[in-house]
């Protein structure tokens, strides 16, 4: 029983990153009908942004848990100003391949400059060591990192549903034409949120660089598994990409358990199930969750 | 009010609206009636700027407006009731009706919008999507009404609602026009129509085919109904 | 014909080099003996990973080896070397076993290459095998671990260097089960290298007498592994080894949860499959200090070692590793056979090197089996050294025990080879 509550956490852990991830994609591709293939390039940039602050700046990792998400966010949205809104009115296809083109682009920059190996990261001293839960013990930068993304998960929740701009996003990134024919200027939303959306992804990979191997290939494979995330908790569904997170990250993680051999496609299956029963995802347009 | 000339749409290779040419005047409430596909919807989705491979110039108030992006009409005046409601899942009621901005002087506040449907007023802290069909399109016209929208945009308000339903929309309607604001409906009921209407706009095929007046459509129900396939 | 070929490109090879090195007397080119040489000059070809995850463990700085080999072949042999004209051609096969192939086609068809080197990942390397059996032609390999090249899909023309999983899992796994971990969890990735690994060291640990109390894959590339640490100490009877068969990034990603759950003081100890310094280097000492794995060479082995790998260095500005040591073993055995044999032509070559002893900064008490094309040599059990033991960049390893070459690999008895 300890083991299994304790693959509970596990999967919490992991899923805080799904959640993070997930809900920066899903407000990028409600607003912008962009999939970002980009998103998981800059969650690499994220971990290599808390390595190079603190391996060329000597800035501490706490530092980097501000500064990185920051200066990633500015970099979103000249990207979306220079890049991005150019093929908005055409064909999505279009920025597909850009943004995959980005993907590969940043990847192989950080190649490059660093090469294929893992650069050496370790946890920040306050972190070190495990924490007593009651139940289990557990490494205290896992719990730390299971609390932050509640917290910055809870912290977008109320932007999203005690504020107009809250209120302006959801609507926006549910339903984009509508928006702009009720008065909203989405357009103006648009560069603000893909910065926003971007700074997400680079805090989870701040968060990943100590406890995950810091390389440029760390962010390759993560957008399927993310993308399937945004799908199972229904596109166009802020809280329903952060609840998927937290769930396909328990899944994976009790499945890991039991069906080891199948770990890699459960969540595949949970998405095409879902995709079966309800096609518009757990949380999608048809049923709604309350604001 | 409005003035349309030559709008002409395109769905890829397909041409879904030819050379259509269309006036409203203001206070009026005009329908446009015709089969599924003749094209109506798109009217609707070119006036408001969301269908924009199109040609041809709309005029609002002697104002072209039709290099404005929907947003922008929204503002000059155009509410849009949309085919399938529009209503926000992730919005509760209250925040369907407060999303847009008001633009107009004749903006509904929210206590008047409360007190005309009391329903909404009851499940205000409700998801949109949990509103029934009939409530949900209240709310949907609740909302351009709040807006103070001066040409409403109206796409079958009536489909698959109940006949008492479709009673309580007319008189929505009808109080909606006794304030003085316009409305181009599109409607299958031609009965219906009738009721609420001052003009009847018949759409075939993309074409514009035929005006008529109530008196018109009445001597002309059986044939109408008939050609709509109702 | 073929002579006065030769001849003329001798000449011309000589007029070259006189003419940008100015550096030759009047003597004349090197003369070499009554030989052949196709194509009028010796040509390696490394193909290997030039971009990907193993392009620094290998990648340029093996393809630097075997140039490496080739200018000290032409020092050593000076005038009397068979020709000086020897070239080394590179691919970048991605890991693909089908760009690999191509790769080989056309190295051995267009550019008239005698000989290829490296191709690590084993589904690439079985590929280049076959098409140097259908064209006649030498391939050494040192990246891949399968034992297969060596085993069932063994031919007369691949020779297999460095090390293969039967290597990595007996010197770990057997020597740790000896040493007292007697019982195994192993975490492999589920694909050809980690299935391999996990039934090599599985063989291993149970013929030391230890069992495996389960053996899990793991999803490939994969970054949490938490749900298998906090698995480990939950199984019954609770493991005393945690063996981790991943590679690369991936096993950078296992050590840094196995520390992060605290397993090592939980009773559980770590023992890696296979780990090149580039891997340590990623961790980092502090993190792997105390663990036990298996190598083929590392390059503070000895002065000998370290004499090679500061010339090593001096060239590319990175110490080697084992694998790049071995391209450049693998390159001097191959064109010392051809002076031997005065041909390059690859029967003659073989029969030089078939049987043959040597002994070289990389391999000691080194043997290339003729029955199987399998070079043993010696290996090497090692420890991650702690922080404080640390002398210099890359000083890494401290050497625990010496495997003897004719127990480091399997037996020709056991071998599945049977030589067409």
């Amino acid at each position: 029983m300890d083991g299994l509550l304790q693959q509970i956490f596990n999967g919490l852990v992991s899923g805080s990153f799904y959640a993070l991830l997930a809900l920066g994609l899903s407000v990028i591709f409600g607003m912008l009908g962009v999939v970002n293939f980009a998103h998981g390039a800059f969650y690499m940039l994220g971990a290599f942004g808390a390595f190079i602050l603190l391996d060329s700046f000597g800035l501490s990792w706490w530092l980097a848990l501000f500064v990185v998400p920051a200066v990633l966010g500015i970099v979103g949205m000249v990207l979306e100003r220079t890049l991005v809104h150019r093929l908005v009115a055409l064909d999505p296809l279009y920025n597909f391949l850009l943004t995959f083109g980005i993907a590969l682009i940043l990847q192989d920059l950080m190649r490059l400059r660093y090469g294929v190996q893992s650069q050496p990261f370790s946890r920040p001293e306050l972190l070190d060591g495990s924490l007593n839960l009651g139940l289990f013990s557990y490494p205290k930068y896992q719990v730390f990192v299971l609390l932050f993304s509640i917290v910055i998960s809870g912290l977008v929740w109320l932007v999203l549903t005690r504020t107009r701009v809250g209120m302006v996003v959801r609507a926006a990134t549910e339903r984009a034409d509508l928006s702009q024919a009720l008065g909203i200027n989405v357009g103006r939303w648009v560069t603000p949120v893909f910065g926003f959306g971007i700074a997400l992804a680079g805090l989870a990979g701040v968060l990943a660089a100590p406890m995950r191997a810091v390389n440029s290939s760390m962010g390759g494979d993560l957008i399927i598994v993310i993308f399937a995330v945004v799908v199972i908790g229904g596109l166009g569904s802020v809280f329903g990409s952060v609840t998927a997170g937290y769930v396909v990250g328990m899944l994976t993680a009790v499945g890991n358990f039991y069906l080891p051999a199948l770990s890699q496609s459960l969540v595949f299956i949970l998405m095409a199930l879902v995709l079966l029963l309800r096609p518009a995802g757990l949380f999608g347009r048809e049923e709604g969750v309350h604001a | 009010m409005l003035r349309v000339r030559g709008l002409t749409a395109t769905y890829g290779e397909a041409r879904v609206l030819q050379d259509v040419s269309l006036d409203v005047e203001s206070g009026q409430v005009v329908t446009l009636v015709g089969r599924n596909g003749a094209g109506k919807t798109t009217l609707l989705r070119c006036l408001m700027g969301l269908h924009r491979s199109m040609e041809g110039t709309i005029e609002l108030d002697d104002r072209d407006i039709t290099r404005l992006s929907p947003h922008q009409r929204c503002r000059a005046g155009l509410g849009y009731v949309p085919d399938d409601r529009g209503i926000y899942a992730s919005l509760n009621v209250e925040e369907n009706l407060t999303l847009p901005p008001t633009v107009g002087p004749d903006a509904w506040s929210l206590e008047q919008v409360y007190e005309a449907f009391p329903v909404l007023a009851d499940r205000r802290r409700q998801a949109g999507t949990h509103l029934s069909g009939g409530e949900q399109q209240m709310l949907s016209i609740a909302r351009v009404l709040r807006m103070g929208s001066r040409l409403l945009l109206c796409d079958e308000p009536t489909e698959g609602l109940s006949p008492l339903l479709v009673q309580q929309i007319g008189d929505i309607l009808r109080n909606v026009k006794a304030h003085g604001v316009t409305v181009l409906l599109i409607e299958q009921n031609v009965h219906f129509a009738s009721t609420v209407a001052d003009r009847h706009h018949l759409i075939a095929q993309g074409r514009l085919v035929e005006s008529l007046d109530n008196a018109e459509v009445k001597e002309r129900e059986h044939e109408l109904l008939e050609y709509l396939g109702i | 014909m073929t002579t006065r070929l030769k001849a003329a490109g001798v000449a011309v090879t000589t007029l070259a080099l006189c003419g940008t090195l100015a550096a030759c007397g009047g003597a004349g080119g090197p003369s070499g003996g009554g030989g052949s040489i196709s194509d009028d000059k010796i040509a390696l070809g490394v193909i290997t990973d030039l971009s990907g995850v193993y392009s620094e463990l290998a990648g340029e700085n093996a393809v630097a080896a075997v140039e490496m080999a080739v200018e000290d072949f032409k020092k050593e042999h000076g005038e009397d070397a068979i020709t000086d004209k020897i070239e080394v051609t590179k691919a970048d096969h991605q890991n693909k076993p089908e760009i690999a192939n191509t790769a080989a086609r056309e190295m051995y068809d267009r550019d008239g290459v005698d000989a290829i080197f490296d191709v690590p990942t084993s589904s690439a390397a079985l590929a280049v095998a076959t098409v140097a059996n259908q064209n006649k032609k030498l391939y050494f390999n040192v990246g891949a671990a399968t034992t297969e090249l060596s085993g069932a899909q063994c031919n007369p023309y691949t020779y297999h260097y460095a090390y293969d999983t039967y290597m990595l899992a007996n010197g770990t796994g057997k020597t740790v089960t000896e040493k007292g971990g007697k019982s195994w969890y192993i975490i492999y990735p589920d694909y050809a290298f980690g299935q391999d690994m996990n039934k090599s060291f599985t063989a291993a640990v149970e013929e030391a007498g230890g069992t495996i109390v389960k053996a899990d894959p793991t999803p490939f590339p994969n970054d949490n592994f938490s749900t298998f640490m906090t698995k480990a100490p939950t199984l019954n009877p609770k493991p005393d080894v945690l063996g981790t068969m991943q590679a690369g990034g991936d096993l950078v990603n296992v050590v840094k949860q196995y520390n992060e759950f605290g397993l090592r003081e939980k009773g559980v100890d770590l023992a890696v499959g296979l780990m090149f310094d580039t891997d340590i280097a990623s961790i980092g000492v502090k993190p792997l200090a105390g663990t036990q794995f298996t190598t083929a060479w590392f390059w503070n082995l000895d002065d000998e070692s370290r004499e090679w790998a500061d010339r090593f260095k001096e060239k590319t500005g990175v110490r080697p590793t084992f694998d790049q040591a071995a391209n450049y073993s693998a390159a001097t055995q191959y064109l010392e056979a051809i002076q031997r044999a005065e041909t390059d032509k690859a029967e003659d070559v073989t029969k030089e090197l078939d049987g043959y002893e040597f002994e070289d900064f990389f391999a000691r008490n080194a043997k290339i089996r003729a029955e199987d094309h399998q070079v043993v040599h010696d290996a090497y059990l090692v420890q991650v050294k702690e922080e404080a033991e640390v002398e210099e960049d890359f000083d890494f390893t401290k050497l625990l025990e010496t495997i003897p070459a004719d127990e480091a690999f399997m037996s020709v008895e056991e071998s599945a080879c049977e030589m067409g």
